[in-house]
């Protein structure tokens, strides 16, 4: 990595930093705890490996004899066996679009979407370190790993950017049970997401789908004789009316908003919206509330 | 040419194209404007949608009205449209001929002819005749030839100052006469009468129709000033009488300062019947020599311009005589009659000539001088010598001394032979000498001699080779009577007689006078007359044209005299200045006697006067229109478009606004280096020579930290931190001693830096020399440092030096020392030396010795080492050995604290040692 390129990381970590600084440490709710042996902070409601008392059971033969808990067992005469509950983290699957579509800001005023998306997955990511979870990204890229040296290496992999106009989410390498947090304008085709939450779904992941779009992209503020662009040109298209598209413009973004919603639902995933306009405060506390919240 | 509501159009066909108007209405009106890109990620949303057939997006109104617009302007312009068509008054055909009078009468209206001969020229050139063009004061064969031609030339044709004379209407009435074939004249006039007029109209009548177009303006005269009385008169001549008039005369000359600006003004004032109104203007002398024209206000003329010349002016001459103290015989004394005749046109001063040069007389005279001071008569040499003119006078004192006998004196123009000689007295037997008739080529000629003017006595010229060129007057005898020799750009003139009566009597005669005023010791209050300039040939210097500029004259010839005051101006003779030997002559387009009068016509001359509104052609202005709303049209298409970025232009255009304040940081600059010298100058720092050896600049720094340290300790200086000063930009005055380590290969200060350090030095700093070679090899010797201090040195004002003597202040300024170490112990210290009458005093145990303090102090012991500490205040190097060594630092540091009290209290402590004294005197 080069030396501008390992500047930016440090800058986009030390932004993600402040946003992060302002709220209590995340921790993810965990459904499914079974196949996953490592570590925690969650108590898994069952007996097991880590540091919190869950329960005294009385001794049984086979137990090893250094696991009987004398300061117990000295009360009665049957011995009893201190057991500790089962602690283990939680692994999360972050997803940023690099795609070209998020490379755009209407006013210079205000911040590129992908700036945005960044900002608020690092700090997500942060919050989720703080609180013990395993982060990562999808694919192979970088695979979910604790603590801080994670951050660093995940605020290098988010300033990749791609060259294609929409990128595709990645659903390569997910851990089952995992939960994700996919942030990306979703102005893409429609397909390939559907493909990647379904494939997350069967994997038996949750998560939360974060759009970000930026104000003109909501209100459709043109007139006149326009000729729209993608950000690399790929796409085109021509009107020579741009205020008679409005109507039909804000119907289609409806449109696609309710196909997310549905897709959401069916696959046990939440939908969140963003503007760019916005606070990136108020997109993290919706966040950190949509991660917290048991389903 | 037809006519729309006053408006012709030369090719009015083309106004049809108006009626493509409302077509490139409809087609305009059906291209949408080019489309705007977005960069839009939703593009893909987009895709798809397509646009309602019923709303293509159309060019607005307003920017389609703006583009009609242009297109009519544009096509109105070409059709040729003209405002004010002049009426086809010269309609007919056949070659036509202008005459212009092109005097200087016309040249205050000039623009406006110039216009209306361009309206007659474009008629003619319509009505295809062809054209030629007669200008009476310049006459030149005629060239009929298209009206294209001639309409460029126009501009060239400048009126003459002068009117047109018998001559130049003979020869213009020549050239008509080698034309065959008739023609019709036009013939723009002045409006002045001049001689031989009728004639040339009864010419040009007989060929064709002649027209007149005259102005009906007043002509205005300016005749030459006059100084009668102490004042200048001005009187302006008119050609029309008949209504009240007020004319304001403006004086112009050159301030003090050098430039040219109105010095005085006057106004003349016409009653209805006056062809003549004259003013007077009473001036200082000083501002009246100044004065080098008179013109009217607000008339371009050369008429109206009159040009001084010395006869403004009175000359300022200086009277010397050398008796002065015999008061009671007022006609005895030898500058009496030079008074007499001078005080009329000259401002004289009387006084010693150490008084009167500095004030630069034209003129010194020196009645019966023979012997100046030597420092005088240098300064005199030198005054003549930058173009005064002495003038002298023999008498008995210059005949008794021997100057000028032997050799030449510069001050004389020829040798004398001693003793003069005496003619017609009571032992002779000679009759007194008449003058000789003045030769040809000296300044009297054509002075008429009065038969009574004899000479009795003179002083008689050596004979010399170049004594018969320095002749100017003889007597008859062929003895010389004046002499002159040119001296530098000035010249010495000798009268071999006295310039009272003694000698001779041409001091009671007219000729006197009036050889002064040809020798321009005088000048003539009046302009000279013809007579008094027959036989000079005068060469202009400036000549006038017909605006009344002046300009230089070139190869002009030169004019005689006489022609040159009588003969009306013409192109032989030209208004300006005229130069002939020292004098100068103004000649103005007027004489004092002209008078100037309408011209009058004949009644067949159909005459037309009144101003003619000159047609003007409109189609430049419309297609101008044209191309300004073709480019209001691309910035508003732009703006239509989204393209024109409103608030981005704006910012740029701000951007270009305030690169006018870029010139802010400079005065930032300024006023941050002046805050430092306001530092420098409100606390004491001592102050060190960058020498660029790096090592040696941080020893000095450290040195003098050092030394400010023990003076802040020990004494009442309390200096600030010390400063390295670069000599070439850093200013020295703030700093009462500079220390300057020599090092071998120091760059060697530019001229203004060694004048910086003379400065310094003259207004009492001190600058510490140290080659820090401890005098190893003996002083004036060559080590490599001491060379170079003497090279460093050679351009510095240093006054004589002498090893410290034991006596010097400096051994006693805060402590007493007899030895002055630094890291080296036995170099000498060099000071300026003590005057030689410094003496001691009875029971002083001092001499007296200078008052100042010494500019410069001279050694080799580097001090600047033994003073050196670091930031901690311990010492920077080693000094010596053991308790010795830091007694040698410790005398180091007296020694330092010892200078800068010398520099900064001066003799004061030598002065201490008469304490005791005035004390007891005081307790008795």
């Amino acid at each position: 990595m080069s030396a501008p390129a390992i500047s930016q990381a440090i800058e986009l970590r030390h932004r993600a930093e402040i946003e992060a600084g302002s709220l209590p440490p995340l921790l993810v709710q965990a459904e499914q705890l079974a196949g996953s042996v490592l570590l925690g902070e969650h108590g898994r409601r069952r007996a097991g490996m880590g540091d919190d008392f869950w329960q005294y059971r009385p001794a049984q033969p086979g137990d090893s004899r250094n696991l009987i808990d004398h300061r117990r067992s000295a009360r009665g005469d049957q011995q009893f066996i201190r057991e500790r509950e089962w602690q283990i983290a939680q692994t999360v699957h972050v997803w940023v679009d690099q795609g070209g579509s998020m490379r755009f800001a209407s006013t210079p005023d205000l911040p590129l979407k992908i700036d945005r998306a960044r900002k608020l997955a690092l700090a997500a990511s942060i919050l989720m370190v703080r609180g013990g979870e395993r982060v990562g990204l999808t694919g192979t890229t970088l695979p979910p790993r604790s603590g801080n040296m994670q951050i660093l290496r995940m605020a290098e992999a988010l300033c990749i950017e791609d060259e294609a106009d929409y990128a595709p989410p990645e659903h390569h390498a997910m851990i089952p049970h995992a939960r994700g947090l996919f942030i990306s304008d979703f102005l893409g085709p429609f397909e390939e997401l559907q493909l990647a939450l379904s494939k997350a779904a069967d994997r038996g992941l949750r998560g939360i789908l974060l759009q970000v779009l930026d104000p003109s992209e909501e209100g459709f503020p043109f007139s006149g004789r326009t000729l729209f662009e993608s950000v690399s040109g790929g796409l085109r298209h021509e009107t020579l009316k741009a205020s008679a598209l409005r109507d039909r413009y804000l119907d289609r973004l409806a449109e696609r908003r309710d196909a997310l919603e549905n897709l959401c639902r069916a696959t046990g995933w939440r939908m969140g919206l963003h503007h760019t306009g916005d606070s990136a405060q108020a997109a993290l506390l919706w966040l950190y509330h949509a991660l917290e919240r048991t389903e | 040419m037809t006519m729309l509501a006053g408006i012709g159009f030369t090719t009015p066909w083309l106004l049809l194209g108006l009626l493509a108007l409302p077509i490139l209405w409809l087609l305009l009106r059906a291209v949408p404007p080019a489309p705007v890109r977005r960069v839009f990620p939703a593009v893909t949303l987009l895709l798809g949608l397509a646009d309602d057939e019923s709303l293509s997006d159309r060019t607005p109104w307003w920017l389609l009205l703006l583009r009609m617009l242009a297109v009519a302007a544009a096509i109105i312009g070409l059709s040729g449209p003209v405002l004010n068509p002049a009426p086809a008054t010269t309609e007919g055909s056949g070659p036509l001929l202008v005459v212009l009078d092109a005097s200087w009468a016309g040249a205050d209206d000039w623009r406006k002819t110039s216009e209306q001969i361009t309206a007659k020229l474009n008629e003619a050139g319509r009505a295809e005749r062809t054209i030629a063009m007669l200008r009476l004061t310049a006459p030149e064969p005629l060239q009929f030839q298209s009206a294209d031609v001639w309409r460029k030339r126009v501009a060239g044709l400048s009126p003459q100052p002068w009117q047109p004379n018998p001559d130049l209407i003979a020869a213009s009435i020549n050239h008509i006469a080698t034309v065959d074939a008739g023609f019709d004249t036009l013939w723009f006039s002045d409006g002045l009468e001049y001689p031989e007029r009728d004639q040339l109209t009864s010419v040009l009548g007989s060929r064709g129709d002649v027209q007149v177009f005259q102005t009906a303006a007043n002509r205005l005269g300016l005749l030459p000033a006059q100084f009668v009385d102490g004042a200048i008169e001005l009187s302006i001549i008119r050609s029309n009488l008949g209504l009240e008039q007020q004319v304001i005369v403006l004086a112009q000359g050159v301030d003090p300062g050098g430039t040219m600006r109105t010095l005085a003004s006057a106004t003349v004032d016409f009653a209805i019947d006056d062809d003549k109104a004259s003013a007077k203007l009473i001036l200082p002398s000083e501002l009246r020599a100044r004065i080098s024209r008179f013109e009217l206000q607000r008339i371009r003329s050369a008429g109206a311009v009159a040009l001084t010349d010395d006869s403004l002016r009175r000359r300022e001459v200086a009277l010397i005589s050398s008796q002065t103290d015999n008061e009671g015989l007022v006609l005895l004394s030898p500058v009496h009659y030079l008074r007499q005749a001078l005080q009329p046109t000259a401002e004289l001063f009387e006084g010693g000539l150490g008084d009167l040069l500095p004030a630069n007389p034209d003129v010194i005279i020196l009645a019966d001088v023979a012997r100046l001071a030597q420092d005088e008569e240098e300064q005199l040499i030198e005054w003549v010598e930058k173009g005064g003119m002495l003038l002298r006078f023999a008498g008995p004192r210059l005949a008794a001394s021997d100057i000028s006998r032997n050799e030449e004196h510069p001050l004389m123009p020829v040798r004398l032979r001693s003793g003069g000689r005496s003619l017609g007295g009571a032992m002779s037997w000679g009759e007194p000498k008449t003058l000789a008739q003045f030769q040809q080529d000296t300044p009297f000629f054509g002075l008429t001699i009065p038969q009574e003017v004899t000479v009795s006595s003179q002083v008689v010229a050596q004979p010399d080779p170049s004594l018969a060129d320095r002749v100017i007057a003889e007597l008859g005898d062929g003895t010389p009577l004046v002499t002159r020799k040119a001296l530098g750009q000035g010249q010495v003139v000798l009268f071999h007689v006295t310039a009272n009566a003694e000698w001779s009597n041409l001091p009671l005669s007219g000729l006197f006078v009036e050889m002064l005023e040809r020798l321009a010791v005088s000048t003539t209050a009046k302009p000279p007359r013809e007579d008094e300039l027959e036989g000079t040939v005068w060469t202009p210097i400036n000549v006038l044209d017909g605006f009344g500029r002046l300009s230089e004259a070139g190869t002009l010839g030169g004019v005689d005299g006489p022609k040159l005051v009588s003969a009306p101006t013409g192109p032989d003779l030209r208004p300006g200045l005229y130069d002939s030997g020292s004098r100068k002559l103004a000649r103005n387009v007027l004489r004092v006697d002209d008078q100037l009068q309408s011209a009058i016509w004949p009644n067949d001359v159909s005459v037309i006067s009144a101003a003619v509104v000159p047609e003007r052609a409109l189609g430049g202005i419309l297609i101008s229109l044209a191309l300004v709303l073709l480019a209001l049209d691309v910035a508003a298409s732009l703006a239509v478009s989204g393209l024109l970025h409103l608030s981005r232009t704006a910012a740029l255009l701000l951007g270009l606004a305030t690169t006018g304040w870029l010139g802010l940081p400079a005065h930032h600059a300024q006023a941050q280096q002046s805050a430092d010298l306001l530092g420098l100058s409100s606390e004491l720092a001592l102050a060190h020579v960058l020498t660029g050896d790096e090592q040696v600049d941080t020893i000095a720094f450290n040195g003098l930290r050092g030394l400010s340290n023990t003076l802040l300790f020990r004494t009442s200086i309390e200096p600030s931190v010390p400063v390295g000063v670069d000599l070439e930009r850093d200013e020295l005055a703030f700093y009462p001693l500079l220390y300057w380590p020599i090092t071998p290969d120091q760059p060697r200060p530019s001229a203004e830096a060694y004048s910086r350090l003379n400065a310094y030095l003259r207004t009492g700093g001190m600058i510490v020399f140290d080659t820090r070679d401890a005098n190893l090899v003996g002083s004036g010797a060559s080590s490599a440092n001491a060379r170079k201090l003497q090279q460093l040195a050679r351009s510095l004002d240093i006054p004589p030096l002498e090893p410290l003597p034991a006596d010097h202040v400096l051994t006693r300024t805060f402590y007493l020392l007899q030895d002055f170490p630094g890291r080296h112990q036995r170099g000498e210290v060099w000071v300026e030396a003590a005057p030689a009458d410094a003496e001691q005093i009875e029971g002083m145990p001092f001499r007296n010795l200078n008052d100042g303090v010494t500019p410069v102090v001279i050694g080799g012991n580097d001090w600047g080492a033994a003073w050196a500490v670091d930031q901690n205040g311990r010492p920077l190097l080693p000094v010596g050995r053991g308790f010795a060594g830091e007694r040698q630092r410790e005398l180091a540091h007296r020694f330092g604290v010892n200078l800068v009290m010398h520099v900064l209290t001066g003799n004061y402590k030598s002065d201490q040692v008469h304490v005791p004294a005035l004390l007891d005197r005081l307790g008795q």
